[in-house]
């Protein structure tokens, strides 16, 4: 179908149509035939889980990707567009996750940036964005460097941007992320100033209390399709969304058998920590592993998981409370000392964190045994081969040659090479932090058998996360966590999806 | 409308930066001969004077190594800390103050014998370097200031504070009025190899084979490798980042202050502000050439010490030496982009018009 050049803009009520997205990355469907109808002076919400296709969406409709297929209607016209600044010019503003702000440059600047076409009297600028700023209250000094604002107020720029703009859609991608409480509460009052102008607000979350109190309808995506179009948020229950966002529970669950527990090898009392930000990241978090057991963490990402298994590992400094392997206290151990003392860790960073991009398969695979192959002060090369060929092969990693570069390596190979590394170490936990994440349906089954066989071994694992499908298949027990503190604790037949939902949005029923 | 586009190969070109080397240096040559020409001269005896004064015989040869002595010590400095991503920017203050602390040495140990003086004065020197990159290893290693900028503002500190030595207490009294330092020893003077050659030779390669085999070696320089990498798999695996840029920083300007004692003993009369010579700063082009690899940058070194040796030639023929600044930078660029080509293609591509 072609654009109407007779159809009237301002004769459709929809601000945004989407019919049939589907976008595909290597080894990964995000959308498969996702639908999504936005009314004009509207608020939008966009629900999913992580992995549900929200962003990848969002990014299709501002014109950061293609789609394969399907048809983009924006205010009544179909568009294809080839770039953000395309999306831009038909209306369409994104606020990322990550803001894209000039840190130097005044708010006016970061404004005007990538939009002049012609020279530009700052002064007017600055008038242009401290009126707009006043229209929608969005309280900001236009003169103000970005560097000095609270990441509220960046925000707040990011959405001025695309005012200015001139955008008729705004997309909010997790806005609430970043912000205080009172923050989010004054978000809320300046989106719902745009849509009572005429304007469409998107709004991405998976908080359902946010989505219950500033928006007006909802869509719900899982899996990449969309299993719930413009409800009305009003007549839904929380209960109702979240049973929506995670699946109905006849899902059916493959448990192993549960093993005699016994000694507790992890023992986490009373922890506190702050995320990079110098934020409180974790509350009063409790809890122990045993052997032979699987514990999960779930939870929405960013509620304290990953600050919980880098304190546990020696990566993260904790502000009070103890970590304890076995009987020996470890909360002040390096990351070194706990490795030895039997504590293997898979962080949520494979690349990066777990692994070294730039080096070998054999660099790699020695990172945490480089010391027992010296000889002299050099690394015995053939030692090290040795000991590389022997995790290449028991976790079947596929490599050319163990003098590649992991950079040639797939995910899943990544993934198999460092959960090898770590489990050779013979630990007695295991700590694993999104160890499925991103890989394809094969790669996730080899990793989650090596985690039960490592179980069934005796090991304790804590498994930590956001796919709530696999912990329900694997874990022995579930820990939900909530705004840096452990909201709720399922045992076995007692974990159901809607109950765990609800605790992850921070309802607990 | 038609624009270039650079797309990655599946697989870069067989023979990788050795290729690229020869295609982008002759590149270099053929762009250095045709701005001779423009400028008037012919650019085949240039060339071959160049070539015969630095590699024509053994006294050419020579003066070729002795050139590529500090080109390499300062290149394998620069190496070391981009091994760990670093950017030691300072070793051309670092050959300064390390020739400066040999100058030192010199003047205590005035009547040693030659060989105990002059182990003195290079051990004096390598401490020197260590010591004037000191300052910007512990910034970086406990704030983590850029070390980029402490080390290059260090070059100039360097340059002011010999120029004090000279002009205040160490003023030379038998200078006749001239403001320069004392002549060093006689017996400071490194023995010969052959025609101009010393042994400052033989001292550099077996620094760049020690230093070499640490760095691609041992498990200090896996460590290392690993730091460079990233940061957060070091710490991941126990590695302290603090400890690892203070000790490759104070080692890389160790090594370059090593450079300076040897060029003091080696070439040089007496301590002056310009003993450096800008080694430093071509150090850094050097180990960019040879991709931060301490294997690499020997060779390097004699390359572009033979560019330096015929530069200065080719004055006698009454074409400036600035031709030998021309060819290094043109043969830095050379190479750079001929890296680019082995690791992508170019196309054209119909840059494609979208309606709105």
């Amino acid at each position: 179908m072609d654009a109407d050049p007779l159809v009237d803009p301002l004769a459709d009520p929809l601000a945004v149509e989407l019919i049939g997205i589907h976008k595909r990355f290597p080894g990964v469907v995000a959308n498969a035939g996702t639908e999504l109808k936005v009314k004009r002076g509207s608020i939008h919400a966009v629900l999913g889980e992580n992995g549900a296709g929200k962003s990848t969406l969002m990014n299709v409709l501002a014109g950061v990707y293609r789609p394969e297929a399907g048809e983009v209607r924006v205010l009544g016209a179909r568009r294809v567009f080839a770039s953000p600044s395309a999306a831009l010019a038909a209306g369409v503003g994104m606020v990322h996750q990550e803001f894209r702000l000039v840190p130097t440059f005044t708010v006016a600047e970061n404004v005007v940036l990538g939009a002049a076409t012609r020279v530009l009297h700052m002064g007017t600028v600055e008038k242009q964005v401290a009126d707009l700023a006043q229209r929608f209250s969005l309280d900001v000094d236009p003169q103000r460097q970005v560097w000095q604002l609270s990441m509220g107020e960046r925000q707040r720029v990011e959405i001025l941007k695309a005012l200015w703009r001139a955008a008729e859609i705004l997309i909010l991608d997790e806005p609430t992320a970043v912000l205080t409480p009172q923050e989010a509460d004054e978000l809320g009052s300046i989106i719902r100033q745009m849509a009572n102008d005429g304007r469409s607000v998107i709004f991405i979350s998976h908080k359902l209390h946010e989505v219950k109190q500033y928006c007006d309808e909802a869509t719900v995506l899982r899996g990449g399709k969309t299993v719930a179009s413009s409800l009305k948020v009003e007549d839904l229950t929380s209960p109702q969304l979240a049973e929506l966002m995670v699946g109905d529970a006849t899902h059916t669950i493959r448990r192993p058998e549960p093993t005699q527990a016994c000694a507790t090898l992890l023992m986490v009392e009373n922890l506190h920590a702050l995320n990079n930000r110098k934020l409180p990241a974790l509350r009063d978090v409790s809890l122990s592993v045993h052997e032979g057991e699987i514990v999960g963490i779930a939870g929405v990402a960013g509620n304290g998981q990953r600050e919980l298994a880098d304190v546990i590992a020696g990566l993260r400094n904790a502000l009070s409370g103890s970590v304890r392997l076995f009987d020996r206290d470890i909360t002040n151990a390096s990351a070194r000392q706990r490795f030895r003392a039997g504590l293997s860790y898979i962080p949520e960073d494979r690349v990066g964190v777990g692994l070294a991009v730039q080096l070998s398969i054999t660099d790699n695979a020695i990172l945490r045994s480089y010391r027992q192959h010296r000889r002299g002060p050099l690394i015995a090369t053939d030692r090290a081969k040795a000991f590389c060929a022997e995790i290449v092969s028991a976790f079947k990693v596929r490599a050319g040659s163990l003098d590649q570069r992991i950079a040639e390596l797939s995910g899943g190979n990544l993934q198999r090479l460092l959960v090898g590394r770590e489990l050779t170490a013979e630990p007695s936990v295991i700590v694993a932090s999104q160890p499925t994440r991103g890989l394809d349906v094969q790669g996730v089954t080899a990793i989650q058998e090596l985690l039960i066989d490592a179980r069934n071994r005796g090991l304790g694992v804590l498994l930590i996360s956001e796919d709530l499908d696999e912990l329900l298949a694997i874990s022995d027990r579930i820990l939900v966590m909530h705004g840096g503190r452990i909201a709720a604790q399922y045992v076995g037949v007692d974990a159901n999806r809607s109950a765990i939902g609800l605790a992850m949005a921070g309802e607990p029923a | 409308m038609i624009r270039p586009l650079l797309v990655r190969r599946e697989k870069p070109l067989p023979g990788g930066q050795p290729l690229a080397f020869v295609l982008g240096s002759s590149v270099a040559l053929f762009l250095g001969a045709a701005l001779l020409w423009v400028a008037g001269d012919d650019p085949t005896e240039v060339y071959q004077r160049m070539l015969s004064a630095s590699f024509g015989d053994l006294e050419a040869l020579s003066a070729t190594i002795n050139r590529a002595i500090p080109l390499a010590l300062a290149g394998l400095a620069v190496a070391i800390a981009a091994t760990m991503g670093l950017w030691n920017i300072g070793a051309e203050g670092q050959i300064l103050f390390g020739a400066t602390a040999a100058a030192w040495v010199a003047q205590i140990g005035n009547a040693w014998s030659g060989p105990l003086l002059i182990v003195a004065m290079l051990v004096g020197a390598t401490f020197g370097g260590a010591l004037w990159a000191l300052g910007p290893a512990i910034a970086k290693a406990q704030i983590g200031v850029n070390e980029i900028i402490t080390t290059l503002m260090l070059n100039e500190i360097a340059v002011r504070f010999v120029r004090y030595l000279i002009n205040g207490p160490w003023k030379d009294p038998e200078g006749f009025g001239f403001v320069q330092a004392p002549a060093l020893p006689d017996q400071s003077e490194l023995p010969g190899l052959f025609e101009r050659a010393h042994i400052g030779a033989l001292v550099a390669v077996a620094v760049l084979a020690v230093v070499g085999l640490m760095v691609s070696r041992s498990s200090w320089g896996y460590e290392l490798r690993i730091a460079g990498s990233s940061g957060a798999t070091a710490t991941y695996a126990g590695i302290s980042l603090k400890r690892k840029t203070l000790a490759v920083l104070v080692l890389s300007g160790a090594v370059a202050g090593l450079a300076g004692g040897i060029e003091l003993t080696g070439n040089a009369t007496r301590l002056t502000e310009t003993v450096s010579n800008g080694y430093g700063f071509a150090g850094i082009i050097v180990a960019a050439l040879a991709l931060m690899r301490p294997s690499g940058v020997a060779l390097v070194a004699v390359l572009f010490g033979a560019v330096q040796v015929g530069g200065q030639s080719i004055k006698a023929i009454g074409v400036s030496d600035a031709v030998s600044t021309v060819l290094q930078a043109l043969i830095l660029f050379g190479v750079i982009a001929a890296g680019v080509l082995v690791a992508y293609r170019l196309e054209l591509a119909k840059a494609k018009v979208h309606s709105l």
